[in-house]
């Protein structure tokens, strides 16, 4: 119902807007002084229910931001981020995406935090023409193929058969479902249902919870009576900590494996000694010595986490990693490009970047993959100690 | 189906459940003194443990004062919370009332998220260690502390409404205001007191369950929701009646994951709401409201 409206409400929007504004949006968006910054907007987060995502995403945007101006900007002009909060709902993404094209004249927007978001705001970015680089892991942002969004996190059609085939490795061919009615553990479950035939497994329970239920113990009670061999749990939510404590108060000792939406902090310690032995898939900015010591990927990412860590007194999360590759895939393509450039030429630069060392991995895109991340991206990790180690370590 | 499995839904359901009659019952106390439905009572919950894991990080509390730190930090913020915002609309209009509450709810979500941060935080078990076995179902040591507190908090409103002389002047305002103003009881103190009591009734069902379940500032709207469900279920403004709707709610809720389908819980428990309400539009133990003419 909230969905719909918020399309409805989508499409009204454009339309009125459209019809205002006509063809005005293709214009030049690099004339100007040398001394005016380049403009890029952001939408992100900051409060609702993504808020912990949009503070991490923040966060590194200023930090990159300061960093990228300090060592001369963008072929000398300085790069200035304006960023808008959603509030974590769709309606408020759309209204920001206006503000940032019409009054700020953008010449790309990154984000938005969440799926949803991402995907409301994609008539408004059309509109205006201009390259949008979300940091949300929806697979349907890519999938649903628009030439001018991208996406920086490891999309679940990637991430899904990655783990399933590391799940049937272990001998684990019967699996549980439990998932987040929500946008990404719904992406997610429908990706999972459609990846088990191929990785050789079957699904002998599918269970969903809603975002913000207190108890999952009625869900695992099922789980435990169709008796897999693990459970595939699919949330980006705190919900994770109360699945994973009810599991040991219920007595199940089966694995539980999860992908990149619990790879943070809050569950991994947030549940206490009850996240030990989750398994779970995600890139390798959680453990950076995984890609080599003597790697590019290796220096770029202790760098990164170096300077965040010296600048906020914490380890930088994932979704910071989101962030810094949107901003960098960006700000790159803009260095590619002359003074003077059209927002198609931008689109057409972010598309032709090819081996672009982010945190999130190494990036090729192309006409038809706006991703270009590949499973070699990814590392599968056991929570030991409230800490991240290798699967085998 | 095994008798342990069933037993171990039921235990689901009524651990649930008990927070959301202690949500309810905050819901209740408010409306029976004001005829208001306090929207802000799920920001109760959710300040409850915030402010509890607040004071055992942040200020080094021991964790039993922290629990009782948080509540009562709760029941003074719904005390102020009445003085500042529902107090002074003075002539009492219950949807200009309820707008407030709504706009309070904001505030609190909003002042909470600023001044504590976007992210969940944990807080430790009561008890710590592991669940205890009956009859083949598990039972959390913290689902035995929600049901103990559940059970407390009924006993001594109980004694409160029969037993004292405040609990009767605050009952005597909720059968007929005006009739109780002019037998000298303070009317206005008694909505100040509900507030506060309705506060500490959320506050105790969100330390209780943070636990289980971390907290965070917007964990309040989802549960909130639930203990008005709960508390038109059991009849609005019915003490008793909220705490069975709670439980009953609770109960519907697990026992749909466990016969029907996961998916559809939430839908399932308002389908049954819907129900009850198209048979006994007062709730379950609701006074029928007569038309006065």
């Amino acid at each position: 119902m909230r969905m719909r409206l918020g399309v409805v409400c989508v499409a009204v929007a454009s339309l009125v807007v459209a019809g205002i504004s006509g063809c005005a949006a293709d214009g030049e968006n690099g004339a100007g002084s040398a001394e005016e910054p380049i403009k890029i907007g952001a939408i992100l987060s900051e409060t609702g229910s993504y808020a912990g995502l949009g503070e991490s995403e923040i966060n590194a945007i200023q930090l990159e931001v300061d960093a990228i101006n300090e060592a001369g900007g963008v072929n000398g002009r300085e790069i200035q981020v304006i960023i808008e909060d959603d509030g974590t709902d769709e309606a408020r993404a759309v209204a920001a995406a206006t503000k940032l094209i019409d009054q700020d004249e953008v010449v790309a927007i990154l984000g938005a935090t969440g799926t949803g978001q991402t995907m409301a705001v994609r008539n408004e970015v059309r509109r205006a023409g201009i390259p949008l680089v979300s940091m949300a892991g929806g697979s349907v942002i890519t999938d649903d193929f628009d030439p001018l969004v991208f996406q920086t996190p490891w999309p679940n059609r990637l991430v899904v058969p990655y783990i399933l085939d590391v799940m049937a490795e272990q001998g684990w061919t019967e699996v549980a479902l439990i998932t987040d009615a929500g946008g990404y553990g719904k992406d997610g479950r429908d990706v999972i249902l459609g990846a088990v035939d191929e990785a050789g497994a079957t699904i002998v329970a599918d269970e969903t919870f809603n975002p913000g239920d207190t108890d999952m113990s009625a869900q695992l009670t099922k789980i435990r009576a169709a008796e897999p061999d693990a459970i595939l749990m699919w949330t980006a939510g705190s919900e994770a900590v109360t699945i994973a404590k009810n599991r040991v108060q219920l007595g199940i000792d089966m694995p539980l494996v999860g992908g990149p939406g619990i790879a943070r902090r809050e569950f991994a310690e947030g549940a206490g000694g009850d996240a030990e032995g989750v398994i779970l898939a995600a890139g390798k900015i959680l453990l950076p010595e995984t890609y080599g010591e003597d790697t590019e990927a290796y220096q770029v990412v202790t760098d990164f986490i170096g300077r965040y860590e010296e600048r906020f007194g914490e380890q930088p999360d994932i979704f910071a990693g989101h962030a810094y590759d949107a901003l960098h895939l960006t700000v790159e393509a803009l260095k590619r490009l002359p003074a003077e450039f059209t927002s198609e030429a931008l689109r057409d630069e972010i598309e032709a970047t090819e081996g672009f060392v982010g945190m999130d991995g190494t990036f090729t895109f192309s006409a038809d993959d706006h991703n270009g991340l590949t499973e070699d991206d990814l590392f599968t990790y056991r929570i030991s100690g409230g800490d991240w180690v290798a699967l085998d370590e | 189906m095994e008798l342990s499995e069933l037993l171990q839904f039921a235990v689901a359901g009524l651990k649930n459940g008990s927070v959301y009659a202690l949500v309810a019952l905050g819901f209740t106390i408010v409306f029976a003194s004001t005829g208001v439905i306090n929207f802000a009572q799920g920001e109760f919950y959710m300040l409850g443990g915030m402010l509890s894991v607040f004071a055992l990080q942040a200020l080094g509390f021991p964790l039993v004062l922290a629990v009782v730190a948080g509540v009562l930090a709760t029941t003074a913020i719904g005390v102020v919370f009445e003085l500042l915002a529902i107090r002074p609309r003075k002539d009492g209009d219950p949807l200009a009332l309820i707008i407030i509450t709504v706009g309070g709810s904001i505030l609190l979500q909003s002042l909470t998220r600023h001044a504590l941060g976007p992210d969940e935080l944990p807080f430790p078990a009561f008890t710590p260690g592991p669940s205890i076995l009956v009859a083949g179902a598990a039972i959390e040591r913290q689902t035995l502390w929600m049901w103990a507190l559940t059970a407390a908090a009924v006993v001594a409103l109980t004694v409160l409404y029969r037993r004292t002389a405040f609990g009767k002047a605050m009952r005597a305002c909720a059968i007929d205001r005006d009739g109780a103003r002019l037998m000298g009881v303070d009317t206005r103190m008694m909505v100040t007191a509900s507030f506060g009591l309705a506060a500490m009734l959320g506050a105790l069902a969100g330390i209780a369950t943070t636990p289980l379940t971390q907290t965070a500032f917007n964990v309040g709207a989802r549960v909130g929701l639930k203990g008005f469900a709960a508390a038109i279920l059991g009849g609005l403004g019915n003490p008793v009646g909220a705490v069975i709707g709670g439980l009953l709610l609770g109960l519907i809720e697990s026992l749909s994951v466990a016969f029907l389908s996961s998916t559809y819980k939430d839908v399932i428990a308002l389908v049954v709401l819907l129900l009850v309400l198209f048979v006994r539009p007062q709730g379950i133990l609701g006074r029928r409201e007569r038309e006065k003419v």
